[in-house]
């Protein structure tokens, strides 16, 4: 079991490195003939994401799965989330909108909750009208960490779980802390009137 | 967004598409002067010519090399400034977990493939507090501990304090740690474990009672970050040193072992590996781990006496002497008259066993301040070896009383026992242990526990 992981994640390493010297080519042919090819490096990150997705749910879905845990700035974490996100949605008519009201720092695996909320703009921005807000909050016992938008919704709820979905919610289990987990909701009553992703971390 | 035309840059990596994807993204962001090292040995010779403000440097580095590696051998030689910049680059997800267990971190690691604005956005933060630990930072350098505790005490209840409060905390242990506040310590790392259980924070919870000599208690927050960070191979050292001093040398040298073969260019975790290997008695692992450290810690500065002497002494403990005098041979008459007494005092008396014509007559020189002197505990069991061999009893008698009466008495035991019957004197050995202990009893000395 051990041995295939390994060998996945040599290839996936391998994979990403290649996507990295893609990336940094049209990175300098942007720069050397004032182009903007940021949709083909949307693409490559995209692609490098679904790789590392995939690498990460077989992971966290074994048994005794371990999360990398570190003291995290959830502002930066935003920002991020928008300047992967934000550029892709505006060529679709869809803008992205930040809200971080947590100023400490605060301990999660930053890697895997980056790439959640990467995807969960994603999907949310396949369904949004016009506005999808990515916001921050802290709560009686933790942190909050929303998507919403003013699509439709979700078709039904619970809707079905694809990988990612699997992915979330296995990942805010293994957020522990003083014996508080952290947990997935999902549901139509966003502020934006349509769907709604909040992850709970303690 | 910071002004980086000014930077200057250093790119590591062995693969040269990849350094050159590195150098492209620096260039977009403005760097005008971008540096590349292609392995190690070249990077640690730039660095050391002249510190880079940021250094971006691939995880993989060949030869069985790692970034982290270069990033521990750096901070070892102290050769990286707080205010430079090193950026890990990695391809894998899975030095995330790296770096949520080790105390030496990056400053930050970024996972390939990310874009040049993305690159920019993680300098610009860490540029950003750096900012705010700046003043920390010189009073630190400056050794100013008392100093820089106040900085980050008002750091701590800042307003601007808020995103950094685990790093104010971290460092103020740190500090704590290094100015010998280890009580403080403790309750630091203890603070910081009440709000969420890091690794490295128990560790800390750990050396801090090591420190204070409260060793069972060190022993279970140890054991504890080992089994569940076995890749946390700082956590195995410090295992191991606790291993050592409760007397448990058996255990010590198999923690070492693993973590070794694991990490096997790590040549301090070698030296620690020989030190345990020794007091268990395996001189042949303790002579090949100090062989590879002599032959392969190419860092200039990093092989020094004291690692001839302690192979020297290992080879004396297996009765080579043959080898023992030839390392002790390879060490130039000026190296010796530069060495500080302990290390004179351990170079006479090995030589006097190895070389008795030349040795002896320089041991017997040195005697009167091997009576009197502070000398350090290798540096003590040598001298004793020595005297128990020309039986010289009362210079073999005072360095093991020293000895039992130190806080390592516990580490020690087999070896001065073993020593002592070894020449026919173990009922001696007992009168003396019996003495140290009476004293103790006396003076009310605590002993380790």
């Amino acid at each position: 079991m051990q041995h295939l992981l390994d060998t996945l994640a040599s290839g996936i390493h391998d994979a990403k490195n290649q996507l990295f010297i893609a990336e940094s080519l049209i990175a300098a042919s942007e720069a050397k003939h004032g182009l903007d090819l940021g949709e083909a490096r949307y693409a490559i990150e995209a692609a490098a994401g679904r790789l590392s997705r995939t690498l990460s749910a077989y992971r966290l879905m074994r048994r005794g799965a371990q999360l990398a845990i570190v003291p995290c700035i959830v502002d930066d974490l935003c920002r991020e989330v928008a300047l992967a996100q934000k550029q892709h949605l505006a060529q679709a008519g869809i803008t992205l909108e930040i809200d971080c009201q947590v100023i400490d720092e605060w301990p999660l695996d930053r890697d895997l909750i980056t790439d959640m909320l990467n995807n969960a703009v994603q999907n949310a921005g396949r369904f949004a009208r016009s506005r999808v807000v990515l916001s921050a909050r802290t709560t009686a016992d933790g942190i909050c960490l929303r998507v919403e938008d003013d699509g439709p919704g979700f078709a039904e709820l619970p809707p079905r779980r694809g990988t990612g979905l699997l992915l979330a919610e296995r990942l805010a289990e293994l957020h522990e802390r003083n014996g508080r987990k952290g947990s997935l909701q999902l549901g139509n009553d966003g502020a934006l009137a349509g769907a709604r992703f909040e992850l709970s971390l303690p | 967004m910071a002004d980086y035309s000014k930077k200057r840059f250093l790119v590591i990596d062995d693969q040269p598409l990849a350094r050159d994807a590195l150098r492209s993204v620096a260039q977009t962001l403005g760097a005008f002067t971008v540096e590349f090292s292609t392995n190690y040995q070249d990077a640690i010779y730039r660095i050391r010519q002249n510190v880079p403000d940021i250094i971006l440097c691939d995880y993989v580095l060949g030869e069985g090399r790692s970034g982290q590696q270069l990033l521990e051998e750096l901070r070892r030689f102290n050769l990286l400034p707080d205010e430079t910049i090193f950026m890990m680059v990695t391809g894998e997800q899975s030095y995330e977990q790296v770096v949520a267990a080790v105390e030496l971190v990056p400053d930050d690691y970024i996972i390939k493939p990310f874009s040049p604005d993305k690159l920019q956005l993680r300098l610009d933060r860490i540029m950003e507090k750096k900012n705010f630990f700046a003043d920390y930072y010189r009073e630190k350098r400056r050794q100013e501990y008392a100093q820089a505790l106040a900085i980050l005490q008002a750091c701590r209840t800042s307003e601007a304090g808020r995103p950094y409060r685990y790093e104010i905390l971290r460092q103020q242990a740190e500090v704590e740690m290094a100015s010998g506040l280890v009580e403080q310590a403790e309750a630091t790392y203890r603070g910081i474990l009440e709000k969420f259980n890091f690794p490295w924070a128990r560790a800390g919870v750990a050396r801090s009672l090591q420190q204070q000599n409260r060793l069972s208690e060190a022993r279970q927050e140890i054991d504890q970050v080992v089994a569940g960070t076995p890749h946390y191979f700082d956590a195995a050292d410090v295992k191991a040193s606790i291993c050592m001093a409760q007397g448990e040398h058996a255990e010590a040298q198999k923690v070492l072992d693993t973590a070794s073969q694991k990490t096997p260019r790590n040549y301090q975790r070698k030296r620690l590996l020989a030190e345990a290997a020794n007091l268990n008695g395996d001189t042949a692992t303790a002579s090949a781990a100090l062989s590879d450290v002599l032959a392969n810690d190419s860092m200039p500065g990093a092989v020094t006496p004291a690692d001839r002497l302690a192979l020297a002494r290992t080879h004396v403990a297996a009765n080579e002497l043959i080898g023992a005098e030839k390392v002790l041979l390879s060490l130039r008459e000026s190296e010796v008259q530069n060495m500080a007494l302990s290390e004179q005092a351990s170079y006479v008396a090995l030589l006097a066993l190895s070389l008795p014509g030349k040795g002896k007559p320089r041991f017997s020189g040195l005697r009167p301040a091997l009576m009197v002197g502070e000398l350090e505990t290798a540096a003590r069991i040598d001298v004793m070896r020595t005297a128990l061999d020309l039986a010289d009893n009362d210079l073999a008698d005072h360095q093991c009383e020293q000895l039992m009466a130190s806080s390592e008495a516990k580490k020690l035991f087999g070896t001065l026992r073993g020593l002592y019957s070894r020449y026919g004197r173990e009922m001696d050995f007992r009168e003396i242990q019996r003495q140290v202990a009476l004293k103790r009893i006396h003076h009310e000395v605590p002993a380790a526990g």
